[in-house]
């Protein structure tokens, strides 16, 4: 029973780091129909800069966070101003799949070059915010910042959730999704919502990689690879829905850490990846992709 | 604004897209309370000139609103005027339920902050749409197509409108369906809403406009037709 407590618990830290980038993925999907696959790396600047900050440059904790949440908001909103308003706002980039991928990736290769430039090659790990020993209930052991991963990763799902589902300004954001033109025609401001909630999911996820990265640490190279998890999570949620991205990626986590426990950690990706194409094929309607409207 | 004043002036309006010229130069008014079509062939720049006075394209050229010019490519300004567009091919959000659809043509002018909230302050325009009142929480994708016009013109009247542009409000609808869409305009005409319709088909335009205005090849020309 403990070997099973230990699992979940496992699973449910590392499924929270899926989530949460799976829910920032989602939110920003569904405003702006663009997957951010900088997501990671604004991940990897919000761990790597703080811990540079605090740790060399000797700025308190608090200090170092602000300073790193606000400079990642910088980039995102210099990001949306040069590359985005130009594209989408104006017209005069690629769109189609080309704008659905290829911006945010060549913004995940620049800000990968600019931390290589600045941080090194070295392992970084921003300083615990709840330090100490990892809590132990029985025989069930559970890392202090696992907890604060899972708590962040829950409520941020409530609260995008909520924000989307309950208030006027989340169901324009919702709607500029849809139609660009529908929303301008009722005076809702496509371009800043796909701002706003650009910077915040920018800004969320640097606050995670700070919290996440006493359990991983970071070097410059880890945002592709939390983007990929995020994506896989935001798939789970048909790149729409927030919440659902949490509830999957805890999921995921869970199966992965009870199929390493219990079968062999080698075929991991490949049960996760067939359980997803099953859905897809299969049970299209649970990641709300069933088929077009008439 | 005396009865019967301007509320519409489109002065000198043009729309270009890249070296194509759309709309030339384009004059008229319409006065307070008065229901105008805009009639002409198939790519003649109808549509491209309510686009550009709702502000959602580049134009030159002055729109005035009850007096008030509006600025250039700022369609919440036009919105919060009095200005509404119902556009050719609704551009509805399908995802959304009905209700949503038409809540959010309250968005410019709401304080609210919750949805329901919101809601209730528009809810009544449902009385002028009775048959969308079982479909509230179906989603705006799913609905037929004389049902999402239904729809579009409630997210319009939500946003509580003094001129209304309709754009070929009754492309691609079944004959009753259209019926059903200018009996409402007919009502319409009947209060004191200002009124610019685009339509390809005059003898639709005929049955609710006080005058018809001709556009061909960008430019309006021709005399004007006044109804009987």
């Amino acid at each position: 029973m403990s070997e099973f407590l230990n699992l979940l618990a496992a699973g449910l830290t590392s499924g929270a780091i899926y989530g949460i980038f799976g829910a920032c993925l989602a939110v920003w999907f569904r405003v702006c129909n663009v997957l951010n696959l900088a997501v990671g790396d604004f991940a990897m600047l919000g761990a790597i800069g703080t811990a540079r900050l605090v740790q060399t440059d000797h700025l308190p904790f608090a200090a170092g966070v602000v300073v790193v949440l606000a400079a990642v908001g910088l980039i995102a909103w210099i990001f949306d101003r040069v590359v985005l308003h130009i594209a989408f706002d104006r017209g005069l980039g690629a769109h189609g799949i080309v704008g659905v991928f290829f911006y945010t990736f060549g913004l995940s290769l620049i800000l990968e070059g600019a931390a290589r430039a600045v941080f090194g090659t070295d392992v970084y790990s921003a300083p615990a915010i709840w330090p100490g020993p990892a809590l132990a209930i029985g025989d069930v052991h559970v890392q202090r910042a696992g907890v604060l991963v899972i708590a962040l990763a829950i409520a941020s799902g409530l609260i995008l959730w909520a924000y989307l589902r309950f208030t006027v300004s989340g169901r324009a954001a919702s709607a500029c999704g849809e139609s660009v033109l529908g929303s301008r025609i009722v005076g809702i401001d496509s371009a800043m919502f796909r701002r706003r909630i650009f910077i915040m999911t920018a800004a969320l996820a640097a606050l995670f990689g700070v919290v996440e990265s006493p359990l991983t640490g970071f070097t410059y190279l880890s945002g592709p690879t939390i983007s990929l998890i995020g994506v896989v999570a935001a798939g789970f949620a048909a790149f729409r829905k927030p919440g659902r991205a949490v509830l999957a990626g805890l999921a995921i986590g869970v199966t992965e850490a009870m199929l390493g426990g219990y079968v062999s950690t080698t075929y991991n990706d490949v049960l996760l990846y067939a359980i997803l194409f099953g859905i897809i094929i299969l049970r299209p309607e649970v990641l709300g992709l069933g088929a077009e409207p008439a | 604004m005396p009865p019967g004043g301007a509320a519409l002036e489109v002065d000198s309006v043009s729309v270009s897209y890249g070296k194509f010229v759309a709309v030339e130069s384009v004059t008229f008014s319409v006065r307070a309370g008065e229901c105008v079509a805009v009639i002409g062939p198939n790519g003649h720049g109808k549509s491209s000139l309510v686009t550009a006075v709702a502000g959602l394209v580049r134009r030159g050229g002055t729109v005035r609103v009850f007096g008030q010019a509006l600025p250039v490519g700022n369609p919440r300004a036009a919105v919060l005027a009095g200005l509404v567009l119902v556009p050719e091919r609704r551009h509805l959000y399908p995802e959304l339920t009905t209700r949503d659809n038409i809540m959010l043509g309250s968005y410019s002018r709401t304080r609210r902050l919750r949805a329901s909230q919101a809601w209730d302050d528009v809810s009544g325009v449902i009385d002028m749409f009775p048959e969308l009142g079982r479909l509230l929480e179906q989603k705006a994708g799913t609905l037929s197509g004389g049902q999402q016009q239904m729809v579009a013109l409630a997210r319009a009247m939500a946003a509580a409108p003094r001129i209304l542009l309709l754009d070929e409000p009754c492309l691609g609808l079944a004959e009753a369906v259209a019926r059903r869409v200018y009996d409402w305009l007919g009502e319409m005409t009947a209060t004191d809403m200002t009124i610019l319709l685009v339509e390809e088909n005059p003898a639709h335009a005929i049955l609710v406009a006080d005058r018809v205005v001709r556009m061909y090849k960008g430019l309006v020309g021709g005399p004007e037709v006044t109804s009987p």
